[in-house]
Protein backbone atom coordinates (compact mmCIF):
# COMPACT_ATOMS: atom_id res chain seq x y z
CA UNK A 1 0.00 0.00 0.00
CA UNK A 2 1.31 3.45 -0.87
CA UNK A 3 0.39 6.64 1.00
CA UNK A 4 -2.09 7.85 -1.60
CA UNK A 5 -3.98 4.53 -1.46
CA UNK A 6 -4.12 4.65 2.33
CA UNK A 7 -5.35 8.25 2.22
CA UNK A 8 -8.01 7.21 -0.31
CA UNK A 9 -9.27 4.47 1.99
CA UNK A 10 -9.54 6.82 4.98
CA UNK A 11 -11.06 9.61 2.86
CA UNK A 12 -13.89 7.35 1.69
CA UNK A 13 -15.09 7.10 5.29
CA UNK A 14 -15.09 10.89 5.89
CA UNK A 15 -18.35 12.57 6.85
CA UNK A 16 -18.18 15.74 8.93
CA UNK A 17 -14.75 15.10 10.45
CA UNK A 18 -12.27 17.97 10.56
CA UNK A 19 -8.97 16.91 8.99
CA UNK A 20 -5.57 18.48 9.62
CA UNK A 21 -2.92 17.20 7.22
CA UNK A 22 0.84 17.49 7.61
CA UNK A 23 3.07 19.36 5.19
CA UNK A 24 4.74 17.69 2.22
CA UNK A 25 3.26 14.86 0.19
CA UNK A 26 0.57 14.01 2.76
CA UNK A 27 -1.32 17.26 2.21
CA UNK A 28 -0.75 17.01 -1.55
CA UNK A 29 -2.16 13.48 -1.67
CA UNK A 30 -5.20 14.50 0.38
CA UNK A 31 -5.76 17.54 -1.85
CA UNK A 32 -5.66 15.36 -4.97
CA UNK A 33 -7.74 12.49 -3.59
CA UNK A 34 -10.41 14.34 -1.66
CA UNK A 35 -10.32 18.14 -1.48
CA UNK A 36 -13.02 19.34 0.91
CA UNK A 37 -13.68 22.50 2.91
CA UNK A 38 -13.09 20.71 6.22
CA UNK A 39 -9.45 19.93 5.32
CA UNK A 40 -6.80 22.13 6.89
CA UNK A 41 -3.68 21.71 4.75
CA UNK A 42 -0.74 22.66 6.96
CA UNK A 43 1.80 23.56 4.29
CA UNK A 44 4.55 24.83 6.62
CA UNK A 45 5.34 24.41 10.34
CA UNK A 46 6.50 20.79 10.07
CA UNK A 47 5.57 18.67 13.09
CA UNK A 48 2.61 20.70 14.28
CA UNK A 49 -0.38 18.94 12.66
CA UNK A 50 -0.96 16.91 15.83
CA UNK A 51 -0.89 20.06 17.99
CA UNK A 52 -3.31 21.96 15.74
CA UNK A 53 -5.50 18.84 15.89
CA UNK A 54 -5.35 18.86 19.68
CA UNK A 55 -6.52 22.49 19.83
CA UNK A 56 -9.40 21.65 17.48
CA UNK A 57 -10.33 18.52 19.43
CA UNK A 58 -10.53 20.38 22.75
CA UNK A 59 -12.73 23.13 21.30
CA UNK A 60 -15.00 20.91 19.16
CA UNK A 61 -15.89 17.96 21.41
CA UNK A 62 -18.86 17.00 19.22
CA UNK A 63 -16.76 16.58 16.09
CA UNK A 64 -14.19 13.91 15.24
CA UNK A 65 -10.77 15.38 14.49
CA UNK A 66 -8.58 13.41 12.10
CA UNK A 67 -4.86 14.18 11.93
CA UNK A 68 -3.01 12.95 8.84
CA UNK A 69 0.60 12.84 9.93
CA UNK A 70 3.86 11.27 8.79
CA UNK A 71 6.65 9.55 10.69
CA UNK A 72 9.05 12.44 10.02
CA UNK A 73 6.43 14.91 11.23
CA UNK A 74 5.54 13.22 14.51
CA UNK A 75 9.19 12.54 15.30
CA UNK A 76 9.72 16.31 15.20
CA UNK A 77 7.05 16.86 17.86
CA UNK A 78 7.02 13.79 20.11
CA UNK A 79 6.07 16.03 23.01
CA UNK A 80 2.63 16.38 21.44
CA UNK A 81 1.98 12.69 22.18
CA UNK A 82 2.55 13.48 25.85
CA UNK A 83 0.32 16.55 25.86
CA UNK A 84 -2.47 14.77 23.94
CA UNK A 85 -2.15 11.69 26.15
CA UNK A 86 -2.37 13.90 29.20
CA UNK A 87 -5.49 15.82 28.10
CA UNK A 88 -7.12 12.69 26.52
CA UNK A 89 -9.52 14.15 23.95
CA UNK A 90 -11.91 11.32 23.03
CA UNK A 91 -12.59 12.74 19.58
CA UNK A 92 -8.99 12.79 18.31
CA UNK A 93 -7.75 10.22 15.79
CA UNK A 94 -4.10 10.47 14.83
CA UNK A 95 -3.19 8.67 11.59
CA UNK A 96 0.53 8.23 11.02
CA UNK A 97 1.45 7.23 7.46
CA UNK A 98 4.83 5.69 8.12
CA UNK A 99 7.19 5.09 5.20
CA UNK A 100 10.33 5.28 7.36
CA UNK A 101 11.61 8.25 5.41
CA UNK A 102 11.34 11.91 4.56
CA UNK A 103 9.90 11.12 1.13
CA UNK A 104 9.23 14.65 -0.06
CA UNK A 105 12.83 15.77 0.55
CA UNK A 106 14.40 12.86 -1.31
CA UNK A 107 13.79 9.73 0.77
CA UNK A 108 16.27 10.28 3.59
CA UNK A 109 15.62 7.78 6.42
CA UNK A 110 13.83 8.52 9.69
CA UNK A 111 14.33 6.35 12.78
CA UNK A 112 10.81 4.92 12.78
CA UNK A 113 12.19 1.49 11.81
CA UNK A 114 14.29 1.36 14.97
CA UNK A 115 11.96 2.86 17.57
CA UNK A 116 8.26 2.08 17.46
CA UNK A 117 6.02 5.13 17.27
CA UNK A 118 2.94 3.09 18.23
CA UNK A 119 4.64 1.83 21.42
CA UNK A 120 5.51 5.37 22.44
CA UNK A 121 1.92 6.44 21.80
CA UNK A 122 0.64 3.52 23.88
CA UNK A 123 2.79 4.67 26.80
CA UNK A 124 1.21 8.10 26.33
CA UNK A 125 -2.36 6.79 26.88
CA UNK A 126 -3.37 6.42 23.22
CA UNK A 127 -5.49 3.52 22.02
CA UNK A 128 -3.26 1.98 19.38
CA UNK A 129 -3.89 0.31 16.02
CA UNK A 130 -1.18 -0.84 13.67
CA UNK A 131 -1.61 -2.03 10.08
CA UNK A 132 0.10 -2.53 6.75
CA UNK A 133 -2.76 -3.89 4.62
CA UNK A 134 -5.76 -2.24 2.99
CA UNK A 135 -8.27 -4.75 4.34
CA UNK A 136 -7.07 -4.37 7.88
CA UNK A 137 -7.12 -0.57 7.61
CA UNK A 138 -10.74 -0.73 6.40
CA UNK A 139 -11.74 -2.92 9.35
CA UNK A 140 -9.99 -0.58 11.84
CA UNK A 141 -11.90 2.37 10.37
CA UNK A 142 -15.18 0.56 11.04
CA UNK A 143 -14.22 -0.02 14.67
CA UNK A 144 -13.24 3.49 15.76
CA UNK A 145 -15.68 6.01 17.22
CA UNK A 146 -15.76 9.32 19.07
CA UNK A 147 -15.69 7.77 22.53
CA UNK A 148 -12.41 5.90 22.25
CA UNK A 149 -9.79 8.57 21.81
CA UNK A 150 -7.12 9.55 21.74
CA UNK A 151 -6.49 6.96 19.04
CA UNK A 152 -3.35 6.48 16.96
CA UNK A 153 -3.45 4.41 13.77
CA UNK A 154 0.02 3.62 12.50
CA UNK A 155 -0.13 2.68 8.82
CA UNK A 156 3.05 1.23 7.33
CA UNK A 157 3.26 2.34 3.71
CA UNK A 158 5.69 1.85 0.84
CA UNK A 159 7.62 4.46 -1.04
CA UNK A 160 5.90 5.52 -4.25
CA UNK A 161 6.90 7.23 -7.49
CA UNK A 162 3.62 9.07 -7.72
CA UNK A 163 3.76 12.75 -6.83
CA UNK A 164 0.45 14.52 -6.31
CA UNK A 165 -0.16 18.06 -7.53
CA UNK A 166 0.67 21.09 -5.43
CA UNK A 167 -2.06 22.72 -3.37
CA UNK A 168 -3.17 25.67 -5.46
CA UNK A 169 -5.36 27.49 -2.97
CA UNK A 170 -3.92 30.20 -0.74
CA UNK A 171 -3.27 29.57 2.96
CA UNK A 172 -5.74 32.27 3.98
CA UNK A 173 -8.43 30.68 1.81
CA UNK A 174 -7.63 27.25 3.31
CA UNK A 175 -8.23 28.88 6.68
CA UNK A 176 -11.43 30.79 5.94
CA UNK A 177 -13.22 27.90 4.25
CA UNK A 178 -12.11 25.53 7.03
CA UNK A 179 -13.43 27.93 9.69
CA UNK A 180 -16.80 28.15 7.94
CA UNK A 181 -17.24 24.38 8.26
CA UNK A 182 -16.57 24.60 12.00
CA UNK A 183 -19.24 27.20 12.50
CA UNK A 184 -21.87 25.01 10.81
CA UNK B 1 6.57 43.13 37.28
CA UNK B 2 4.72 42.94 40.62
CA UNK B 3 2.79 39.84 41.64
CA UNK B 4 -0.43 41.81 42.03
CA UNK B 5 -0.12 43.31 38.52
CA UNK B 6 0.60 39.95 36.90
CA UNK B 7 -2.49 38.40 38.50
CA UNK B 8 -4.58 41.42 37.48
CA UNK B 9 -3.38 41.10 33.88
CA UNK B 10 -4.46 37.48 33.77
CA UNK B 11 -7.89 38.32 35.20
CA UNK B 12 -8.25 41.20 32.74
CA UNK B 13 -7.66 38.94 29.74
CA UNK B 14 -10.24 36.44 31.01
CA UNK B 15 -12.75 39.25 31.57
CA UNK B 16 -12.16 40.47 28.03
CA UNK B 17 -12.86 37.06 26.50
CA UNK B 18 -9.50 35.33 26.10
CA UNK B 19 -10.35 31.67 26.67
CA UNK B 20 -7.06 29.81 26.30
CA UNK B 21 -3.60 30.36 27.80
CA UNK B 22 -1.03 27.93 26.45
CA UNK B 23 2.71 28.01 26.76
CA UNK B 24 5.96 27.20 28.48
CA UNK B 25 6.47 29.04 31.78
CA UNK B 26 9.19 31.50 32.78
CA UNK B 27 9.89 32.85 36.26
CA UNK B 28 9.52 36.41 34.92
CA UNK B 29 5.77 35.77 34.55
CA UNK B 30 5.26 33.15 37.22
CA UNK B 31 2.37 34.91 38.96
CA UNK B 32 0.55 35.36 35.65
CA UNK B 33 0.88 31.63 34.94
CA UNK B 34 0.03 30.74 38.55
CA UNK B 35 -3.19 32.77 38.36
CA UNK B 36 -4.14 30.80 35.23
CA UNK B 37 -3.30 27.46 36.84
CA UNK B 38 -5.47 28.38 39.82
CA UNK B 39 -8.36 29.17 37.49
CA UNK B 40 -7.70 25.95 35.53
CA UNK B 41 -7.31 27.80 32.27
CA UNK B 42 -3.69 27.03 31.43
CA UNK B 43 -2.18 24.30 29.27
CA UNK B 44 1.55 23.79 29.76
CA UNK B 45 3.06 22.56 26.49
CA UNK B 46 6.35 20.70 26.05
CA UNK B 47 7.74 23.29 23.63
CA UNK B 48 6.73 26.75 22.48
CA UNK B 49 6.02 25.65 18.89
CA UNK B 50 3.66 23.01 20.23
CA UNK B 51 1.87 25.69 22.26
CA UNK B 52 1.46 27.81 19.12
CA UNK B 53 0.05 24.78 17.26
CA UNK B 54 -2.52 24.08 19.97
CA UNK B 55 -3.49 27.77 20.13
CA UNK B 56 -3.87 27.80 16.34
CA UNK B 57 -6.36 24.91 16.49
CA UNK B 58 -8.31 26.83 19.14
CA UNK B 59 -8.18 30.08 17.23
CA UNK B 60 -9.51 28.30 14.11
CA UNK B 61 -12.41 27.32 16.38
CA UNK B 62 -13.02 31.02 17.11
CA UNK B 63 -11.74 30.72 20.66
CA UNK B 64 -9.39 33.63 21.50
CA UNK B 65 -5.97 32.44 22.67
CA UNK B 66 -2.76 33.69 24.24
CA UNK B 67 0.61 31.92 24.06
CA UNK B 68 3.22 32.62 26.76
CA UNK B 69 6.94 31.90 26.64
CA UNK B 70 10.44 33.05 27.57
CA UNK B 71 12.42 34.80 24.83
CA UNK B 72 14.50 31.62 24.42
CA UNK B 73 11.22 29.99 23.36
CA UNK B 74 10.45 32.93 21.12
CA UNK B 75 13.70 32.15 19.31
CA UNK B 76 12.58 28.51 19.00
CA UNK B 77 9.32 29.69 17.47
CA UNK B 78 10.51 31.89 14.61
CA UNK B 79 9.70 29.41 11.83
CA UNK B 80 6.31 28.57 13.34
CA UNK B 81 5.46 32.26 13.51
CA UNK B 82 6.40 32.84 9.85
CA UNK B 83 5.08 29.60 8.30
CA UNK B 84 1.93 29.11 10.38
CA UNK B 85 0.78 32.17 12.34
CA UNK B 86 1.67 34.80 9.75
CA UNK B 87 1.15 32.64 6.63
CA UNK B 88 -2.43 31.78 7.60
CA UNK B 89 -3.03 35.06 9.48
CA UNK B 90 -3.91 33.42 12.79
CA UNK B 91 -4.79 36.02 15.45
CA UNK B 92 -2.80 35.19 18.61
CA UNK B 93 -1.40 37.22 21.51
CA UNK B 94 2.17 36.27 22.39
CA UNK B 95 3.32 37.07 25.91
CA UNK B 96 7.11 36.96 25.79
CA UNK B 97 9.45 37.54 28.70
CA UNK B 98 12.53 39.66 28.05
CA UNK B 99 15.40 37.81 29.69
CA UNK B 100 18.71 39.59 29.28
CA UNK B 101 17.01 42.97 29.68
CA UNK B 102 19.23 43.69 32.67
CA UNK B 103 22.91 43.58 31.76
CA UNK B 104 23.75 41.22 34.61
CA UNK B 105 21.06 38.58 33.94
CA UNK B 106 22.47 35.03 33.56
CA UNK B 107 24.88 34.68 30.60
CA UNK B 108 22.64 32.37 28.52
CA UNK B 109 20.16 35.24 28.16
CA UNK B 110 22.56 37.98 27.09
CA UNK B 111 22.59 37.48 23.32
CA UNK B 112 18.91 36.71 22.81
CA UNK B 113 18.01 39.62 25.10
CA UNK B 114 20.08 41.92 22.91
CA UNK B 115 18.64 40.81 19.57
CA UNK B 116 15.01 40.36 20.70
CA UNK B 117 13.83 43.85 19.62
CA UNK B 118 15.36 43.46 16.17
CA UNK B 119 13.92 39.95 15.77
CA UNK B 120 10.44 41.28 16.50
CA UNK B 121 11.03 44.05 13.99
CA UNK B 122 12.32 41.66 11.29
CA UNK B 123 9.27 39.44 11.75
CA UNK B 124 7.04 42.50 11.59
CA UNK B 125 5.38 41.19 14.74
CA UNK B 126 3.94 44.30 16.38
CA UNK B 127 4.71 44.52 20.09
CA UNK B 128 4.34 46.61 23.23
CA UNK B 129 6.23 46.44 26.51
CA UNK B 130 3.98 45.91 29.53
CA UNK B 131 4.31 48.58 32.22
CA UNK B 132 3.17 48.74 35.87
CA UNK B 133 1.15 51.91 35.26
CA UNK B 134 -0.35 51.44 31.81
CA UNK B 135 -0.71 47.66 31.41
CA UNK B 136 -4.43 47.92 30.81
CA UNK B 137 -3.85 50.15 27.82
CA UNK B 138 -1.20 47.79 26.45
CA UNK B 139 -3.38 44.70 26.94
CA UNK B 140 -6.35 46.36 25.32
CA UNK B 141 -4.14 47.26 22.33
CA UNK B 142 -3.35 43.52 22.00
CA UNK B 143 -7.02 42.55 22.30
CA UNK B 144 -7.87 44.98 19.51
CA UNK B 145 -5.15 43.46 17.33
CA UNK B 146 -6.55 39.93 17.58
CA UNK B 147 -10.06 41.24 17.08
CA UNK B 148 -8.77 42.66 13.78
CA UNK B 149 -7.36 39.24 12.90
CA UNK B 150 -3.70 40.05 13.58
CA UNK B 151 -1.15 38.48 15.87
CA UNK B 152 0.92 40.64 18.21
CA UNK B 153 3.28 40.43 21.18
CA UNK B 154 3.34 41.81 24.70
CA UNK B 155 6.76 41.93 26.31
CA UNK B 156 7.32 41.47 30.02
CA UNK B 157 10.73 42.70 31.14
CA UNK B 158 12.93 40.74 33.50
CA UNK B 159 13.44 43.57 35.99
CA UNK B 160 14.91 41.55 38.86
CA UNK B 161 17.79 39.16 39.49
CA UNK B 162 17.58 35.95 41.51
Amino acid sequence: MIRKEAIEIVSKTLKNQLVVSANGYISRDLFEVCDRLANFYMIGSMGLASSIGLGLALKNPKKMIYIFDGDGNILMNLGSLVTIGSLKPKNLVHFVFDNGMHESTGGQPTSSKNVRIDSMAKMANFKVFHTYTKNHLESILKKINDKMGPIIILIKIERSDHISKRIDISPTLIKTRFMKTIRN
Amino acid sequence: MKEYTQREIFNYFVKKGVENFIGVPDSTMKYFVDQGLKKKRVIIATREEEAIGIATGMSLSKSPSLVFMQNAGFANSLSTITSLVQLYQIPLIFLISWRGYLKNDAPEHTKIGRIQPSLLKSLNLKSKILSENFWKKECSWALNKIRDGQSCALIIRRDFLD
